[in-house]
């Protein structure tokens, strides 16, 4: 039985191939879209408009989410700890979970639903319908005028939502103390900031900021190597969620080894 | 003058497998070829939309491949593409596609007026009505519409090469015809060179100077019209008999 085993050894050396693959040409976008914004070929309308779209529009989703997040983590935390530890250590729970953990990731993966399968799709159709050739055939750079405004919107955008995040999560989660075991502001507030370090602020900002790039960078990717028609569109979009979603999970995986010791 | 020198090109498959061809100044060259064959792809070839695995284009002397980069910034200059869906950008109106059709410096050195009446012009010369299309989306257009706008955008830059992918596909005959003028008008008028890959033979050979027709990867036939209905190439006749059984078709479903 040996031919199993062959066909697994394929199976990873070939997906080896397909991820150093795709790696490479994320590094060549991000690379492009840094000397087309060094060489000032990115118009600010675009931005502002891709700013629009991933920001202000993206409020509404973003404050649920928060608000539930809070919630949730608050009722869990006041759940376990009401016996046996002080109270106010829920200040500390709460806002540490939201800060370090949840806003970051919940936020980064409804950015993945909003913006990453809609600029996917947006661009897999541009190129099935051949609108890339057609500003390549007119000596226009698609990745200066399409790629490059919704890549720096992403990053811009990602680490305001995050901090819009943490604002209605901690406060959502203060607010559900106070219900569920009638923990005041004053105490939940006090173990809030009994054990705060600044660091962890900007812990959760590194965070965003390094997914608010991954989520442009692979949506645009992927949407520019769409191949046949409506179907390889909505192939192609499926294909990009999964591989963003499971980018950022990596990505939070990596970063307490690196930026918490 | 372009030239295609020994293109090959392969996705998943061969596509193209050795193709020369050359298509002279001032000519109307139309290239047939079932569905699929690559016909689309060594079009695109000439402005390193797809790059070919061998091979090279030259473009009045102007090698794509194998020059310096500047080469295909002239290059692009000089041709009109014609896409087979016209693919107009989505979110730009009618204005702003045509437009595009100009090279940025060109915008720049043109007065809002100038560019307007530019943009004017053209679409009245692909016989559309500029008061009332000029600020609609392409969602809001005929196919027959996007085509001419698509025609528009690629002239509006006053290209001495058209390059004409299917632009009849998916047309009714009346738009057909209509556009077939044109492409005749244009090419007589503006002495353009053209290029036109059609699966329409019959007007084809009306209009051309010279047909090819690419099976297989490479070219199965080059020759001037008459020669290629004389043709004894049995997949010459195959493929000119299918075609006239299929326009018959479409006369009896009219
Ligand atoms: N970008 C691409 N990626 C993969 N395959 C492609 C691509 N472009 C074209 N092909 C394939 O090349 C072949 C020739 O396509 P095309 O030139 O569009 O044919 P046609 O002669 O109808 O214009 C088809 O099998 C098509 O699927
Ligand atoms: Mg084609």
């Amino acid at each position: 039985m040996i031919r199993p085993v062959e066909g697994w050894f394929a199976k990873v050396g070939r997906s080896y191939r397909v991820t150093l693959e795709h790696a490479g040409a994320l590094g060549m976008l991000s690379w492009d879209t840094l000397v087309s914004i060094a060489t000032l070929k990115v118009r600010l309308k675009d931005i502002l408009t891709q700013l629009h779209i991933m920001g202000v529009q993206s409020l509404p989703i973003v404050f649920v989410t928060a608000t539930l997040a809070g919630i949730v983590t608050s009722q869990q935390g006041g759940y376990q700890l009401i016996s046996s530890s002080p109270q106010y250590i829920l200040g500390t729970l709460v806002v540490q979970s939201v800060v370090l953990e949840l806003a970051p990731l919940l936020t980064a993966i409804v950015l993945v639903g909003r913006i990453g399968a809609r600029i996917t799709a947006e661009l897999g159709t541009m190129v099935v319908s051949e609108q890339i050739d057609a500003f390549k055939s007119l000596g226009r750079d698609p990745i200066s005028i399409i790629a490059a405004p919704r890549i720096i919107a992403g990053v811009l955008t990602m680490p305001l939502l995050v901090g819009f995040a943490n604002v209605i999560g901690i406060n959502a989660g203060m607010l559900m103390a106070d219900f569920d075991i009638g923990l005041g502001r004053e105490t939940f507030l006090y173990g809030a900031r009994l054990n705060w370090h600044s660091w962890d602020l900007f812990y959760g900002f590194a965070k965003s900021v390094v997914f608010g790039l991954f989520i442009p960078v692979i949506s645009v990717h992927m949407g520019l190597r769409t191949r046949g028609g409506a179907e390889g569109v909505g192939l192609q979009t499926t294909k990009a969620v999964m591989f963003m979603i499971l980018s950022i999970l990596v990505i939070d995986a990596l970063f307490p080894p690196l930026l918490l010791q | 003058m372009i030239s295609y020198k020994n293109i090959h090109k392969a996705f998943d498959i061969p596509v193209l497998t050795g193709v020369d061809l050359t298509v002279e100044t001032g000519e109307m060259f139309a290239l047939f070829g079932p569905s699929g064959t690559g016909k689309s792809v060594l079009m695109k070839t000439t402005l390193s939309l797809v790059v070919p695995d061998l091979g090279d284009v030259e473009v009045d002397g102007l090698s794509v491949y194998e020059g310096p980069s500047s080469n295909l910034e002239k290059i692009r200059r000089k041709i009109g593409y014609v896409f087979q869906h016209a693919a107009l950008f989505d979110s730009l109106n009618v204005y702003e596609n045509v437009s595009m059709g100009l090279p940025e410096d060109e915008i720049s050195r043109l007065t809002t007026a100038e560019l307007s009446r530019r943009v004017w012009e053209t679409l009245e010369i692909v016989n559309l009505e500029p008061r009332e299309i000029l600020s609609k989306l392409p969602s809001e257009l005929s196919g027959g519409m996007k085509k001419r706008v698509g025609i528009a955008r690629a002239i509006v830059g006053r290209p001495e090469i058209l390059l004409w992918d299917e632009p009849t596909t998916g047309l009714d005959p009346i738009n057909t015809a209509a556009v077939e003028r044109l492409i005749k008008r244009l090419s007589t008028e503006l002495e353009v060179t053209s290029l036109l890959v059609t699966h329409d033979v019959e007007g084809g050979l009306q209009m051309c100077d010279r047909v090819a027709m690419l099976s297989g990867g490479t070219l199965r036939f080059v020759g001037t019209p008459q020669e290629f209905k004389d043709s004894p190439d049995t997949v010459v006749r195959a493929f000119v008999d299918r075609a006239a059984a299929i326009a018959a078709l479409d006369m009896a479903v009219v």
